[in-house]
């Protein structure tokens, strides 16, 4: 007995800091960054852990016509709206990843130009490692602070319906300017930016604080090749 | 009436598992333009059904 709970403690050990672990077993853990996520992913368990008891009683309800009213209430109600409260705050923190954006196949070939050798603005900074290779979207997309990320998930909801409806043509375009907060939440108050003579000029602040003119297409390259804005056929 | 409830319901929640399985693009349509509304359907189905029967007043029956 006493055998087996140091086995156990030692396979607990080991698996909670799967990071370090891969220093002793020759693996590369500074090339496979981030590590394996640790113990359970209890954001996609906690639906599960809500729906599964609500679909046992749903499906009593289904095949006997008749539940008991507070069992009813908690089956069609309660445990589904908890289920559904859980799925979307999943939704909500795995829209950020770059993995989600690509799922959808008019964003497959945009995702796929970022690890290419293009010199588009996106390819640059993932290949760089400038914007966090699991968020690189959500990072330049989302605008700067709270109101960016609102704007962000309210631009997703947009996405989902013009997908559902066919209601899109490409190449594909960006609905209005992009949002510079965005790249001056990092180059801002970076010297080399400030350096830039450029950047110092009045005109070109406020032209680009108005919106009249953006960083991307004119200094600096396109944000992504215009191959990959044109669809998955071409 | 609550068979129809449990049934939209249902349908609402294999999507849930759906998307707890593999939160993806597809997915994520699938939860929020057919399995939300299916959800709102079969709640305000069940309600209307409770209200029928009465879950308002005093005499009460089971759903």
């Amino acid at each position: 007995m006493p055998k087996l709970v140091g086995e156990v403690l030692l396979l607990t050990a080991s698996a909670s800091d799967a990071w370090s672990a891969g220093v002793g077993n020759g693996a590369t853990p500074l090339f496979s960054w981030p590590p394996p996520h640790r113990g359970l992913d209890w954001l996609q368990i906690l639906p599960l852990v809500f729906a599964v008891p609500a679909a046992a009683v749903l499906l009593i309800g289904l095949v006997r016509g008749r539940l008991v009213p507070a069992v009813a209430t908690a089956g069609i109600v309660f445990l589904p709206v908890a289920a559904y409260a859980l799925g979307a705050l999943l939704i909500m923190e795995d829209s950020k990843k770059v993995a989600f954006c690509g799922s959808c196949h008019v964003m497959t070939p945009i995702v796929s130009s970022l690890t290419g050798d293009g010199d588009s603005l996106a390819a640059v900074h993932y290949r760089r490692g400038l914007v966090s290779h699991e968020e690189a979207c959500f990072v330049c997309h989302s605008g700067y602070g709270i109101w960016g990320t609102i704007d962000a998930k309210m631009a997703g909801v947009r996405h989902m319906l013009r997908t559902v409806a066919h209601d899109y043509t490409f190449p594909i375009h960006l609905a209005g300017p992009f949002d510079i907060g965005s790249c001056l939440n990092c180059h801002a108050r970076a010297a080399t930016f400030r350096a830039v003579v450029p950047h110092q000029d009045p005109d070109t602040q406020q032209a680009l604080a108005r919106g009249e003119m953006s960083c991307t297409g004119v200094c600096h390259p396109a944000g992504h090749p215009e191959e990959a804005l044109k669809g998955p056929a071409s | 009436m609550i068979r129809l409830a449990c049934l939209l319901v249902l349908i609402a929640l294999v999507i849930v598992a759906f998307v707890a399985i593999d939160p993806s693009g597809p997915n994520a349509i699938l939860f929020s333009f057919i399995g939300m509304p299916a959800l709102g359907a079969g709640i305000l189905l069940f309600g209307v059904k409770r209200w029928r029967d009465g879950a308002l007043s005093e005499n009460r029956k089971s759903a």
